[in-house]
């Protein structure tokens, strides 16, 4: 009894679950705010949301505004701050710009003069020395640090190349990982565990540091996780981004809706967003091509290189007055009465 | 950015110099107005951060008079206020004397103003010559906006300029293309000092009407309006409706020209002698003549479109073409007067002017001066309508549910302020601001007490179906109601088969062509979604533009059948070999329109 409760709401043959899917995913859309309201510390602070998030995800973007990536640590030391606190210091990507607090260049002697931030050098838990030798390591210069000042002998005093350098210098990396943006630890309620929150989805890189827990490490980041996991780690992603952010603003889509749509997107093996360079744009029909934006395009296309519409889709057959091949479309009547009897005259 | 960057002076526009200390050279203009050196219609603003100054002295400038202050005092002193009360100076000599100046609103931007004596401080440059009149117009003239939420009054000023009324005294002489006329127009019992200023009482819109805050078995529900038959059949709301219907005879080039006059039987689309039968022998329709949709309110013949036919065949007669006017669907009245005259390029112009009786109806609108409008529901038998102890019918029933989610506590003070007044027999001053809302209520209640009514306004009724007592007291006033223009006598429509367009085949749009609704895209996916398919086919085929087209089985291409030689014909290939397809008209017309461009769509087709 209840099985075959159950198999009512099953989708049946036919049935037009993407027109459904676009439908629920569409109406909640017209009532989700633009800007939505945040409560402090809570990580959506820092994250796109709402319908620009959703629009973002659905339209293929290659780098997410907000990238935001999960670090979970190894077993061994997930439980520890302090050891928790060192993966940050190694994963943590620190830029001479956000140390530097004023740069005077020297151009009758060639030298440079950077004043660090005391409070940055703090908070990046970094040394002025420590930044001195690292330049004098990566580009070969002569540096002086004496408390917050380090002076550096670019070796030439032709102005354009002490501003080149000037600003190579600045541009470089101190500590941490290329890309990984700033780190924030956390600390889940439940297991107590630490883990750490990155403001950069560089994956390929963070996922090879030892103490990173390989096998819990996500990002937001659809073409990052595609990238490094495939398509079908990429298409979870989408579906649970979708519902993540329609979570949030307390918009209760079915979970088949959204993975219908990341289902869509990925189906080819590489990710189309849904709009006019993707999904639309690459219907089999010219018809229904050329009723979606650019029809101009799609006509001159279809003249020119003689394209054939079979006929298979719901809008062209709308546009010339066919029954659609959808719902009661789809059955067709195999054999006719009359010639039913037939066969048997013949046995 | 410099200290002392120049500042530029603009005289109604245009850059005329610089200045270097702007603040002086502002205030010394200022100076001289205020001593009558320039005349009082110089405005100027100092527009400090950017850097420049704006005088304007031209026409256009909507300008508000402010009480100057200086020294941290008003310089409408108690002295002078008691000369005015004595009649001895007048507004003018406060404005001469720099007492009183006008403001534009960009020199509003220099002013800093205070509500009230009470406010001001030395900052302040300017007092309101009185609070209510940081008002404008509409909302100065409605009474008690001060205890309504902003967002009703908001609405309260759109509502009051869709009123009808006595809306010119001459409108018996006008050709308006669309007015509205009240019976009864009365003047507001509760009424502002602007409102008897600006002299609307001598051509009012509305009517007092006695309201109830009460349900009426779910009649009134979701803002619908309860009438009572007997108010309504003794005038209230009742009013005219006029329409003015223009034609003349224009002139062709080549000589040819309109002619006023009852088409001929002759005449291209001539529309049958029952049609004309009200015009008389100048074509024109005669006044007090009743009419009703599709009778021809002005015969007129008009050359035709194109030159060979107006030949004819003989070559003898003119060949011409009914171009008369006709009463458009849904609408009919009595002929209230036609005019004869003659247009500015010298052709006959005749205006037609149809009056039509419009008695409140379930759907007309009625809205009182607080932003709570509502649409009729019903109009009750005044036997069935509740009734107090002492016999008072209401005319209208508002439900209470909508009084507090939209904080209109100035209707509800109105209808107490209105309730108060009709006891008296006097009229009630709502003026914003002029008096605290407590004691307003106080002084009505006691007048209403000393008539031996409930000092709040609440009365026993009765059921009037029923003749049960009602277990609550019901609150009773009188408000001010205005009716709105939207009447359903000139919206509804209805269309079940009717006109298609040319081009498409598909049903027109619009009420003025009698067209249906259209289903559109987000209607076709819910079709689509719950897989109707078949209906969906009916919807936009069968009931829309459904053609029936011959496709040559060899060429993919359309052709049609030739009638003389009762035979199949394919223009491309002249084979007869077809299949009859059916198709959208609109799918034909884009095949067209694609060969037009010299691209060939074939179609193949199975049998």
């Amino acid at each position: 009894m209840a099985k075959e409760e159950k198999n009512k709401f099953r989708v049946q043959y036919g049935e037009a679950v993407g027109t459904v899917a676009a439908q629920s995913l569409g109406e909640p859309g017209t009532q989700m705010i633009l800007r939505s309201f945040h409560y402090a510390g809570v990580e959506s602070t820092i994250s796109t949301s709402g319908l620009p998030r959703i629009v973002e995800l659905v339209d293929a973007k290659k780098k997410p505004t907000t990238p935001i990536t999960y670090i979970y640590l190894d077993k061994g030391i997930a439980k520890s701050f302090d050891k928790a606190d060192e993966m940050v210091r190694k994963i943590s990507e620190v830029t001479m710009n956000s140390v530097v607090r004023r740069v005077d260049e020297n151009f009758a002697k060639g030298k440079i003069r950077l004043i660090l931030s005391s409070q940055e050098v703090e908070a990046a838990r970094i040394t002025t020395k420590g930044v001195a030798s690292k330049i004098s390591k990566d580009f070969g210069f002569e540096t002086k640090a004496d408390g917050r000042t380090i002076e550096i002998s670019v070796g030439t005093r032709d102005p354009k190349k002490v501003r080149a350098e000037r600003v190579r210098i600045m541009n470089s990396i101190i500590s941490g990982i290329e890309g990984a943006g700033k780190v924030m630890i956390r600390q889940d309620e439940q297991t107590k565990e630490f883990y750490l929150i990155a403001s950069g989805s560089d994956i390929e890189s963070i996922i090879d540091i030892p103490g990173v827990d390989s096998t819990r490490i996500i990002t937001n980041d659809v073409f990052a996780v595609y990238r490094l996991f495939g398509v079908e780690a990429a298409r979870n992603v989408i579906a649970d981004e979708l519902a993540k952010t329609l979570n949030e603003q307390k918009i209760g889509v079915n979970r088949r809706h959204l993975a219908l749509i990341a289902d869509a997107m990925t189906a080819r093996g590489n990710i189309k967003g849904v709009g006019r360079h993707g999904l639309s744009g690459e219907k089999g029909s010219v018809l229904a091509r050329a009723a979606y934006e650019e029809t101009v395009k799609h006509l001159v296309h279809a003249a020119v290189y003689g394209e054939i519409d079979h006929m298979n889709g719901v809008t062209e057959n709308v546009l010339v007055g066919k029954q659609v091949p959808v719902g009661t479309g789809t059955v067709k009547l195999a054999i006719k009465k009359e010639d039913l009897s037939k066969i048997g005259k013949k046995k | 950015m410099v200290k002392n960057e120049a500042t530029h002076v603009y005289l109604n526009g245009r850059d005329i110099g610089i200045v270097e200390d702007p603040a002086k050279f502002v205030s010394e203009i200022r100076n001289a107005r205020r001593t009558g050196v320039i005349s009082g219609e110089v405005n100027v603003a100092h527009y400090g951060k950017q850097h420049y100054i704006n005088i304007n002295s031209d026409r256009g400038r909507v300008r508000k008079p402010y009480v100057i202050i200086e020294n941290g005092k008003s310089k409408l002193t108690q002295e002078i206020i008691e000369k005015l009360k004595n009649k001895e100076i007048n507004f003018n000599y406060l404005f001469r004397n720099g007492i009183v100046e006008y403001l534009d609103a960009e020199e509003e931007e220099n002013a800093l103003v205070a509500f009230e004596e009470k406010d001001i401080t030395p900052k302040h440059t300017h007092v309101e010559v009185d609070i209510a009149s940081i008002f404008g117009f509409t909302v100065s003239t409605s009474p008690y906006p001060e205890h309504n939420s902003i967002a009703r009054q908001a609405m309260l000023a759109n509502f009051i300029k869709q009123s009808q009324g006595l809306y010119a005294i001459n409108f018996n002489q006008r050709f308006d293309s669309r007015g509205y006329l009240l019976f009864y127009p009365q003047v507001p019992i509760v009424n502002t000092v602007s409102y008897r200023k600006a002299n609307i009482q001598k051509h009012p819109s509305g009517q007092n009407l006695v309201v109830a805050l009460s349900t009426y078995y779910g009649y009134n529900m979701q803002d619908a309006v309860v009438l009572n038959r007997a108010s309504v059949e003794r005038g209230v709301g009742r009013s005219l409706f006029y329409k003015t219907y223009t034609d003349e005879e224009r002139r062709y080039p080549g000589g040819q020209r309109d002619r006023l006059k009852i088409p001929p039987a002759t005449a291209e689309g001539y529309m049958g002698e029952h049609f004309y039968s009200k015009l008389s022998d100048d074509g024109i329709i005669e006044p007090e003549m009743d009419v009703e949709e599709g009778d021809v309110l002005i015969g007129k013949v008009s050359p035709p479109r194109f030159l060979e036919e107006s030949m004819g065949p003989s070559g003898i007669e003119e060949k011409v073409r009914d171009d008369s006017t006709v009463l458009k669907t849904g609408e009919t009245g009595v002929v209230d007067s036609v005019m004869v005259t003659e247009s500015p390029g010298a052709t006959k112009l005749v205006k037609i002017r149809i009056r039509s009786l419009r008695v409140p109806e379930n759907g007309d609108k009625f809205a009182s001066r607080h932003g709570q409008k509502g649409v009729t529901s019903l109009i009750v038998p005044p036997e069935d309508m509740p009734f107090t102890d002492s016999g008072i019918i209401p005319d209208l029933l508002l439900n209470p549910h909508s009084v507090p989610s939209r904080m209109t506590f100035g209707h509800l003070l109105e209808e107490l302020a209105g309730k108060a007044g009709s006891v008296k027999g006097r009229m009630i001053d709502g003026t914003a601001f002029a008096e605290d809302g407590l004691d307003r209520m106080d002084a009505y209640g006691k007048m209403l007490e000393e008539s031996g009514f409930d000092k709040y306004g609440e009365e026993e009724m009765y059921d009037g179906i029923t003749g049960m007592k009602f277990k609550a007291r019901i609150f009773t006033g009188v408000a001010y109601y205005n009716r709105l223009y939207h009447m359903v006598s000139n919206k509804m429509q209805v269309r079940s088969r009717g006109k298609v367009q040319i081009l498409t085949h598909q049903p027109t749009e619009g009420k003025a062509r009698q067209g249906a609704l259209r289903f559109g895209e987000m209607e076709r996916d819910t079709l689509i979604g719950y897989g109707a398919s078949l209906l969906l086919k009916e919807r936009l085929l069968d009931q829309s533009d459904k053609t029936n087209v011959l496709v040559c089985k060899q060429c993919g291409n359309i052709g049609y059948y030739d009638h003389v030689k009762r035979v199949n014909v394919c223009p491309i290939d002249k084979s007869s070999d077809f299949v009859e397809v059916e198709m959208s008209y609109a799918f034909k017309v884009l095949l067209d329109e694609i060969k037009s461009l010299h691209i060939m769509p074939r179609m193949k087709v199975n049998e």
